[in-house]
């Protein structure tokens, strides 16, 4: 039942105007991986305004298509330039750029091409198998599981996040701070909105994102706008792996695919600490540690391997709870929700034919992200030598159109002004602007679930202690709050006793 | 000389200016105060499609949604130049929120133009209650008031029903919770988060019956009666509310209003023109797949509904913002 309905969806997408769409945006999200300072966020958030009056079929496999290569696109700046192009394609950097530097790109990039393919592939064997039962789990979660699991999740990412876990946690209490005015869940009056009718609504995630990822890199890259990359010059020998490559690297790519795809449906966190432990996973097991951060294959092949899995890994939880497992979920979430569409325990049964079309897509989208790299790497490379001065202004006008569309309002427009000057200083001030984005989009969540909890019990927070699962996730997120600063502690003491 | 020429000028342009019979002079906007895709937004795109392919106006339509809370979009109507060209789509949420204190203006702000289609709702309680009755539901909720839990989006359709509901047995209290629309109340009861909801005719079919119309066996969930002055078409053998003896209906209908002082040749022309359209094909396939029944009320008619309505929900809205 469940394969046909699978079937049913992969054979639509492989129909014409789907498969165009699948088509654009595995290119496009390889594209804008490829170009330093652009990022998957940042297409698929520009990208949401247009899919308003499509199909949301169309719209679930164009921007899942996008997902898979924005992710994956970013291995090529990793390797020839030392820039990541996308946040996730951090350690690929560390081993692919020396390889890159002696003479064998081509190797380098087929390594990770590959390794992204086998991680995407392993982590959607897994998304189509338990997302289901996982859905008929999460139906009996009750508002206090619902809360205890989200603040466990802004936990996670505020602690695991890049820099600081105070910084981490001041961006993501901005972001919860940002997402309070609007309309009071628990009564339906409008609440902090000064009497000013506009707010009544509360910020809209599309214009915040759009100014706290798209703008506020337009800003930072209008900074140093003359800015051109050294040239790497670029061969495709090595490209495919063999069958020996893969005897050699197999247990490295199943290990890290498998990290990747835990680490994705973990909430909250994204493919960047996927692929940092897998990274790191590598080389502790490996035989050959001290190449590693020299040009070592098992390197890329962690890395790459584990940033794609997350994908497939974090879409788990999206379909299954509605809750988003990185920054681009949340984004498709609010896709869905745009489309009438609410992602969560029911989805399978309400909108199958969705549901399906995401996990066909993401299947789909990982076997041509495979055949356009390893054919077209070569051109693709040569955009990363884009002026700068062209490529902004372009981006600037998708950005206020796709402010404007969401509802037609100019506030929106300003909105999205403001956050992205915002989002320009936090990262000046290298507050990190991950946790912002969960924190604004999950606590409005875990709000409305802790409230509607504390009616059924006519406001006793009991159940948080005295059921199973709330009890297991506050312990669990008061560990992962704990932990940074009591490992922080111990190391001094120690040190001090030396 | 300059001031006589203005009036000359003005005098000449009131003579020639379309109220008089040359209504409309450029394309009419629609604003729908929800995001695109929500029912309110279809239903307005099918008078769109309806007036085009048969020509109901002489300029086309455009449809504008404004997100964000209903109230924004409601504003920039009641706000707008009353030049015949601007009409705002919505329904009873307006009058809930005025009723509730969360609006600081209401349905008479506006000039009424027309109420097409509309759909009555259904109390729904689980298979395995001993609820089989609105009376057993009502009698439960009173001789255990604020125990049943009853899943709604707070200050929307679904609680004003609810308390309507309540209100019927002097004595009976649910407590509301906080769930949401449909698809999140239907999750809920059937996990057994809640005991009682309220859900439209559509969402009863699509979660309790397979799609030859049989009963779904897995469904966990069962309606109990019908707030529609009429049966419903697909579940028949339920009553109605009047039937059962209770003097309630609850039934959401679109409403078309236009600013204040928009001229009376622009409200009755686009009146007759949505009229028309609610006799095309394609309004009634729509109605059909939306479990929707025909309906058109203009001038008095309506004029005399909405007070009706206002005088039922007014105090309701108010008992439903009260802790």
């Amino acid at each position: 039942m469940d394969l046909e309905l699978l079937f049913a969806a992969a054979g639509q997408i492989l129909t014409p105007w789907p498969f165009f769409l699948l088509f654009i945006g595995t290119s496009l999200g390889i594209l804008v991986g490829a170009i330093p300072g652009m990022t998957g966020a940042m297409l698929i958030a520009l990208t949401l305004p247009l899919t308003f009056y499509m199909d949301p079929f169309n719209a679930i496999v164009l921007l899942v298509a996008m997902y898979v290569g924005a992710i994956s696109g970013g291995l090529i700046t990793a390797t020839l330039l030392r820039m990541p192009g996308t946040p996730a394609a951090v350690m690929t950097t560390f081993d692919g750029y020396p390889m890159a530097r002696n003479g064998r790109p081509g190797r380098a990039l087929g390594l990770g091409i590959t390794a992204s393919f086998v991680g995407g592939l392993i982590a959607w064997i897994t998304l189509a198998t338990i997302t289901k039962p996982l859905s008929v789990f999460a139906t009996k979660f009750g508002p206090f599981e619902y809360f205890t699991l989200i603040m466990m999740a802004m936990v996670l990412i505020a602690s695991v996040s890049e820099g600081s876990l105070a910084k981490g946690l001041i961006s993501g209490l901005l972001g919860m701070l940002i997402s309070m005015p609007g309309v009071d869940p628990a009564t339906g009056m409008p609440r902090l909105t000064f009497d000013w009718y506009m707010l009544n609504g509360g910020l809209k995630l599309l214009p915040v994102l759009i100014g706290v990822f798209a703008v506020s890199q337009i800003i930072k890259d209008a900074l140093d706008i003359g800015q051109v990359p050294e040239r790497i010059a670029m061969s495709s020998k090595g490209m495919l792996m063999s069958i020996r490559d893969f005897l050699h690297q197999g247990v490295n790519l199943i290990r890290s695919s498998l990290i990747g795809t835990w680490v994705g449906i973990l909430p909250g966190i994204g493919a960047s600490i996927g692929s940092v432990i897998a990274y790191t996973a590598a080389k502790n097991m490996s035989t050959t540690p001290e190449k590693f951060g020299t040009g070592s294959e098992e390197g890329i092949v962690a890395s790459e391997a584990a940033n794609n899995a997350t994908v497939g890994g974090a879409l788990i939880p999206l379909i299954a709870m509605g809750i988003p497992g990185s920054v681009i979920d949340a984004i498709l979430i609010g896709a869905l929700m745009i489309h009438s569409i609410q992602p969560g325990p029911t989805l399978f049964l309400t909108n199958a034919d969705i549901v399906w079309g995401m996990i066909a897509a993401c299947l789909l989208a990982n076997v041509l992200m495979w055949l356009l790299m390893t054919s077209s790497v070569k051109y693709i490379a040569g955009l990363m030598y884009l002026p700068r001065s062209f490529v902004l202004p372009v981006v600037m006008v998708f950005c206020v159109i796709g402010s404007f569309a969401l509802n037609n309002t100019m506030f929106d427009v300003w909105v999205m002004l403001i956050f992205g000057v915002m989002g320009f200083l936090m990262e000046c001030a290298k507050i990190p602007l991950g946790p912002f984005v969960i924190g604004f989009v999950l606590a409005p969540l875990a709000e409305e679930k802790l409230r509607s909890g504390l009616m059924m019990t006519a406001g006793d927070f009991s159940p948080i202690f005295t059921r199973p699962l709330p009890l297991f996730f506050t312990i669990l997120a008061v560990i992962l709050l704990l932990w940074p600063i009591v490992g922080d502690w111990v190391r001094k003491r120690r040190l001090s006793h030396k | 000389m300059s001031r006589i020429l203005i009036s000359l000028f003005v005098g000449l342009n009131l003579l020639t200016s379309p109220v008089w019979g040359a209504w409309p002079e450029k394309p009419i906007k629609i604003i729908v105060p929800f995001k695109a895709g929500g029912t309110s937004d279809q239903t307005a795109r099918v008078f769109q499609a309806a007036m085009k392919e048969n020509n109901l106006l002489s300029q086309p339509v455009t449809i504008v949604n404004v997100g964000g809370h209903y109230s924004i979009g409601s504003r920039q109507v009641m706000e707008a130049n009353p030049d015949g060209h601007t009409f705002l789509l919505i329904h009873i949420a307006l009058m809930g929120g005025e009723g509730s204190g969360a609006l600081n203006f209401g349905w008479r702000d506006f000039a009424p133009v027309a109420a097409t289609g509309e759909f009555c709702l259904f109390p729904m309680v689980r298979k395995d209650s001993d609820i089989n009755s609105v009376q057993d539901l009502l009698g439960a909720a009173k001789s255990n008031p604020d125990t049943l839990i009853f899943g709604a989006n707070l200050g929307a359709i679904n609680h004003l029903a609810g308390v309507m509901l309540q209100e019927l047995a002097p004595g009976a209290k649910f407590r509301f919770v906080q769930i949401g629309g449909g698809t999140a109340n239907y999750t809920a009861l059937t996990g057994a988060q809640t005991n009682a909801t309220v859900l439209s005719g559509a969402e009863v079919v699509k979660f309790t019956r397979m799609p030859d119309g049989s009963e779904n066996p897995e469904a966990q969930i069962k309606p109990l009666a019908y707030t529609g002055s009429e049966r419903f078409e697909q579940l028949s053998q339920l009553p109605t509310m009047k039937e059962l003896g209770y003097d309630m209906e609850f039934c959401i209908k679109s409403w078309w209003f236009a600013p204040k002082g928009t001229p009376e040749a622009a409200i009755k022309g686009f009146a007759n023109a949505l009229q028309a359209s609610t006799s095309t094909d394609r309004y009634q396939k729509f109605l059909d797949s939306k479990g929707f029944a025909n309906l058109f009320l203009g001038g008095n008619d309506l004029q005399q509904d909405l007070q009706n309505t206002w005088t039922a929900i007014e105090p309701v809205a108010k008992l439903a913002s009260k802790k």
